[in-house]
């Protein structure tokens, strides 16, 4: 390894080594403050570290890690997105009577994870990620499970986001033992090769399905959703909104490296394989979520119906001709951009009602009625995130449909676009049906909406939405940064 | 042959069969334990000792695994040089690291929740 390799390589050695240093500072004293503070220097120095790289040329670091434009601008993401992981987690552990320090430590192997994952691109490398983001996220889901006002439902979601995503993680496992056997290599380059010389056979394509199997898991792609509302519901909220935003992004941004330069996205089978998951998770995610009366469980599905739209760009980015496949690329980056921020919105948003001391979240619709006059700030924001969901002008998910419509359209899938606006159009409903009910004049015994809110967590809701309006009004910026990225890519 | 083996059995039955037909039977306290003329067990012999297989599952991952990975070092240690000897330092100081956060959490302590309990509430701070 040479000291270029090295110097590139710190910002991946700085994630690794907050959880020994978390380790070595709890052996001696558990103080909460300094050690959430040490994870969130960590997060920021290695953000910066690689936002200051950007631009610069890609380089390979061993076999497994690439750290090329495409990598950086998700590892930026990581760092960034699991700054509000670190601030809305310690607001809601001082007000538990857990043990309060572990739990920076497996938020710090799980971003180590998505760090790796968004900088591999040979098989065991993916592995290894992934593995590293779920099985800290099984103890991070199930973290609440002491003290008196203990939650009833984490350990049953802990235990279901386990057995599944080992299930899943085997379907990976398998079909990457699949794929050697196939073309006898583990670089996704490499693989493409392969492709190209005409040696896929049956047990290539099948250990490529097995692959999307195992991804669907982890994204809750439609005949694999069935954890995603229990899990959702279950873990607290800080773990849930991690769970939405960084553990799923990585896993697509990795897919869509994986599904490129393997050039496995040019398959017939792969492109209708997913145009159907596409489809299905479109209608069942936004249909399941018109019943729910439950805000966690509704915004689980909704992220179900998310990752449905995603599809359309992914397969999109198949085109044969440069701009339509740069303009589809783009679609991906900046929709998970604009979900990310706006999940944690609303993540934010419930999370500042919540009330963790009496194990009690803000997870029911009626804890929201009247909250327009009870507390107008909170709910506008709130209202903004669920308004971006959505996808109206002037957030930055308008943008991102916006994009993704263009991507799709770019390609010709029509059929796949027509389900896109019926099931926006469902989703509208239940988007506004929680700010009908904010509307509606206040209850007078309402507890949740009389507790104040903690500087940390208003301090994630201003910036957070100023991000969304900020990407819905001028979106420029980020394109740019988008562009650079991709072009490694191409 | 079939012989000795016929005598063996008949030895063994008969042993065990002649207290039972010619011995008298006395019913006391004393009888019944397990050292009839020795010191007084006190207690149950059927108490609960603590497993803890968690901290048994952790403990083989630190120092199983360890010296799994050491001796596929062990082979190649000149092949791979100062690099490999670097790289295998920083893996065992993450171990020792994870070995030193174990025992200040007390997983070194072989007892229950109960007996730690107990235990503090014998001998006040």
């Amino acid at each position: 390894m040479t000291i270029e390799e090295l110097i590139a390589l710190v910002p991946l050695l700085v994630v690794a080594s907050i959880s020994v240093i978390l380790m070595l500072v709890v052996s001696f004293v558990r103080h909460h403050r300094l050690i959430s503070l040490i994870t969130l220097a960590g997060f920021i120095a290695a953000g910066i570290m690689v936002f200051q790289s950007m631009g610069q040329p890609a380089i390979q670091i061993t076999p497994l890690i690439i750290l090329d434009d495409f990598s950086r601008f998700f590892i930026v993401m990581t760092c960034f997105a699991s700054v509000p992981a670190v601030l809305l987690a310690y607001d809601y552990l001082r007000r538990s009577e857990d043990l309060k320090e572990e739990y920076y430590m497996l938020l710090s192997l799980a971003v180590l994870g998505a760090v790796v994952l968004a900088a591999s691109n040979h098989f065991a490398s993916f592995f290894i990620g992934v593995e590293l983001l779920s099985v800290s996220l099984f103890a991070m889901v199930g973290y609440m499970v002491h003290g008196e006002h203990k939650r009833v439902s984490t350990l049953e979601a802990s235990i279901k986001y386990m057995i599944l995503s080992g299930v899943s993680s085997s379907f990976l496992l398998f079909g990457v033992a699949l794929i050697y056997l196939n073309f006898g290599v583990l670089t996704f380059e490499g693989i493409q090769q392969k492709i190209l010389n005409g040696t896929l056979n049956g047990y290539g394509m099948m250990g490529i399905a097995m692959l999307l199997i195992g991804v669907g898991f982890k994204l809750s792609w439609v005949p694999f959703h069935m954890w995603t509302p229990d899990v959702y519901e279950g873990a607290p909220v800080p773990v849930t909104a991690f769970l939405a935003t960084i553990s799923k992004v990585i896993v697509f941004a990795l897919g869509l490296r994986f599904l490129h330069e393997s050039g496995a996205l040019g398959l017939f089978n792969v492109q209708a394989a997913l145009a159907f998951i596409g489809v299905l998770s479109m209608l069942v995610g936004n249909g399941l979520a018109l019943m729910q009366d439950n805000l966690k469980r509704l915004l689980a599905y909704s992220s179900i119906a998310h990752f449905g739209y995603l599809i359309i760009a992914l397969i999109a980015a198949s085109s044969a001709s440069a701009t339509n496949k740069a303009l589809a690329m783009e679609a991906v980056g900046f929709y998970l951009v604009a979900y990310v921020v706006t999940t944690w919105v609303a993540f934010g948003a419930l999370s500042a009602l919540s009330q963790p001391e009496h194990g009690i979240e803000a997870e029911n619709l009626k804890d929201y009625r009247g909250l327009f006059w009870q507390r107008p700030w909170l709910a506008a924001i709130f209202s903004v995130a669920l308004l971006s969901l959505a996808g109206v002008p002037l957030t930055a998910g308008f943008i991102a449909k916006f994009y993704v419509f263009a991507a799709g359209a770019s390609y010709t899938l029509w059929f796949l676009l027509g389900i896109l606006i019926i099931s926006s159009a469902i989703g509208l409903y239940y988007y506004l049906k929680v700010i009908m009910e904010m509307c509606k004049p206040a209850e007078d015994e309402n507890d949740f909406q009389k507790a104040a809110i903690p500087f940390e967590n208003k301090l994630i809701l201003l910036v957070m939405t100023a991000f969304v309006l900020y990407l819905g009004i001028s979106p420029q910026a980020l394109i740019e940064s988008l562009n650079s990225a991709i072009k490694v890519l191409m | 042959m079939i012989l000795y083996l016929v005598l063996v059995v008949g030895l063994i039955i008969a042993m065990l069969a002649g207290p039972y037909f010619l011995g008298r039977r006395r019913v006391s306290r004393a009888v019944n334990e397990p050292y009839e003329c020795g010191i007084v067990p006190v207690g149950s012999a059927q108490y609960r000792v603590p497993i803890p297989f968690y901290l048994f599952a952790i403990f083989f991952v630190i120092f199983d695994l360890e010296a799994v990975f050491l001796y596929a070092w062990s082979v190649a240690v000149k092949e791979v040089g100062w690099a490999g000897f670097i790289e295998a330092l920083v893996f065992i100081v993450i171990l020792l690291v994870a070995l030193l956060y174990l025992w200040r959490m007390g997983a070194l302590d072989w007892r229950t929740t109960r007996q730690k309990r107990d235990r503090a509430r014998v001998q006040p701070r």
